[in-house]
């Protein structure tokens, strides 16, 4: 039941965008909807391929994962040292997933891509949100479409990091029991999407605030 | 998860409880902190926007009200004493002369005569108290020693200068605001704090400039100053700031180390001002 509704929810983020076109039509979003497409397509495919190649999925929605999200925050951060220092990052993940794609052999999870994608995520959200106080775009920050995106990340992945660390230790009957973390903040996740989507357009691109200054 | 080595399947699954609550509750808590904070500094913002617009709408009307000062002073001394001397002049010259004997006619000549010449004088004290013709011609520094020869000549107080890297002019304009400036200065110091003297002095050091004004008498210390710049009265005081504002330049005001003297230092920018 759960497990329904979490896949079901995905179509969510999907319908509200292409039904307030014209408020989304930003390139930044577009990234953010084909993230929803595929992770609807990801959830579907678990249904229709054999439990061997389980793996081979997860991995490549890891990497989706983790692509989009940082294509997605690269043109949304403003501070060129955290833009670089997502570059690098982004680099020197695929390293380490192709170092686990060769380790693992036919489990159905990786964990330790999954787990370091988590933390990079999870330091990039609050780094955006760093500067968020820092140099505040707007009045209100939950009026900004971004903030929604980069929440609903850091909300899902912060809230699935354990889950996704010990994913490949636990036996398969525990491991479906707990996945219910995963298809909660799934729904969550959809949910901050859609409100994303939902906000006026005015609110993406945000009026900068009068910098004060005192100098003579 | 080389930290995190838990094998045993309860320890996992205490370990992924526990972490799982604990990353929720900081994730939850940093955006409320977050978005809390955000309209603190949003809110203070606005505040220092708000004290700086009142800053420039106070120095604004400071200005606006100076210069209705200047034309009502100008107005009467022209309505005062160039009207007075003209209108007597042409009493002189009215058309009764041609009845009158010569030597009455001649002495009312040379009269109506000295009076245009007091009349031209004054127009022309006016016109140089408007804009010195010395400062246009010679330069900063000639038109600040003039006015202060003018100032020990009257003997109330010995006032001198010394421009020690002034071999270049500044633009018309500039001199014009730093000598309106000084002026400022000088009559405040006359007025109001019974000096023996003053000093004036320039010098360059690196690419910065420096006028420094001393003076023996009651002065401000910056403290002063900023409290009268924030209240509504300090007119000439505002004056000097708006003045400076244009050449993006400071002004301080100390008491010396040696507790004798006061000095006002004017600090500019070579490359604003070249």
């Amino acid at each position: 039941m759960l497990r329904t509704l979490s896949i079901n929810s995905g179509f969510l983020p999907i319908i509200f965008f292409l039904l307030f076109l014209n408020r989304n039509k930003q390139k930044k979003l577009w990234v953010i909807f084909l993230y929803a497409v595929i992770s609807v397509l990801t959830d579907y495919s678990y249904d229709i391929i054999s439990r061997k190649n389980e793996f081979y999925i997860y991995s490549f929605f890891t990497i989706a994962e983790f692509t989009l999200y940082s294509i997605f925050l690269y043109y949304n951060l403003n501070t060129k040292l955290f833009k670089k220092l997502l570059l690098i990052s982004y680099i020197l993940f695929f390293p380490i997933t192709i170092y686990s794609f060769f380790q693992k052999e036919f489990e159905n999870f990786d964990s330790l891509t999954a787990s370091i994608e988590c933390i990079l995520i999870i330091l990039f959200s609050i780094l955006f949100l760093y500067e968020q106080i820092k140099e505040p775009e707007s009045i209100f920050i939950y009026t900004s479409k971004k903030f929604w995106i980069i929440v609903a990340f850091f909300l899902y992945l912060s809230s699935t990091l354990f889950l996704f660390m010990y994913a490949d230790k636990l036996p398969t009957m525990e491991k479906n029991y707990y996945w219910s973390i995963n298809f909660v903040f799934n729904i969550v996740k959809n949910i901050f999407f859609t409100i994303a989507f939902l906000l006026r357009k005015n609110a993406f691109s945000d009026q900068p605030l009068m910098k004060n200054q005192f100098n003579y | 998860m080389y930290l995190l080595q838990v094998n045993n399947p309860a320890g996992i699954t205490s370990v992924m409880f526990f972490g799982t609550i604990g990353m929720l509750t900081l994730t939850v808590g940093l955006i409320v902190f977050i978005i809390f904070h955000q309209r603190k500094v949003i809110r203070y913002q606005g505040t220092l926007q708000r004290m700086e617009q009142d800053q420039q709408r106070m120095l604004l009307n400071a200005s606006i009200r100076l210069q209705e000062e200047e034309r009502q002073r100008l107005a009467a001394d022209l309505h005062d004493d160039a009207g007075p001397l003209l209108a007597t002049a042409r009493l002189y010259l009215n058309e009764n002369l041609v009845n009158m004997d010569k030597v009455s006619q001649l002495q009312s000549i040379y009269n109506a005569k000295q009076i245009i010449d007091d009349t031209i004088q004054l127009i022309r004290n006016i016109s140089h108290s408007l804009m010195p013709p010395t400062l246009k011609n010679f330069g900063l520094e000639s038109a600040v020693n003039d006015l202060f020869q003018k100032i020990s000549g009257s003997g109330s107080l010995n006032a001198s200068c010394r421009f020690h890297d002034y071999k270049e002019r500044l633009k018309t304009e500039d001199e014009l605001i730093l000598f309106r400036v000084l002026q400022e200065l000088v009559n405040n110091i006359l007025k109001h704090s019974n000096a023996s003297f003053i000093h004036v002095t320039q010098n360059i050091n690196g690419d910065r400039f420096f006028l420094r004004l001393h003076h023996d008498g009651r002065g401000l210390t910056q403290s002063d100053f900023e409290k009268l710049n924030k209240s509504p009265v300090g007119l000439g005081l505002k004056n000097i700031q708006s003045r400076l504002k244009l050449l993006s330049g400071n002004i301080y005001f100390e008491k010396d180390v040696s507790q004798t003297y006061y000095k006002v230092t004017i600090e500019l920018s070579k490359e604003e001002i070249s």
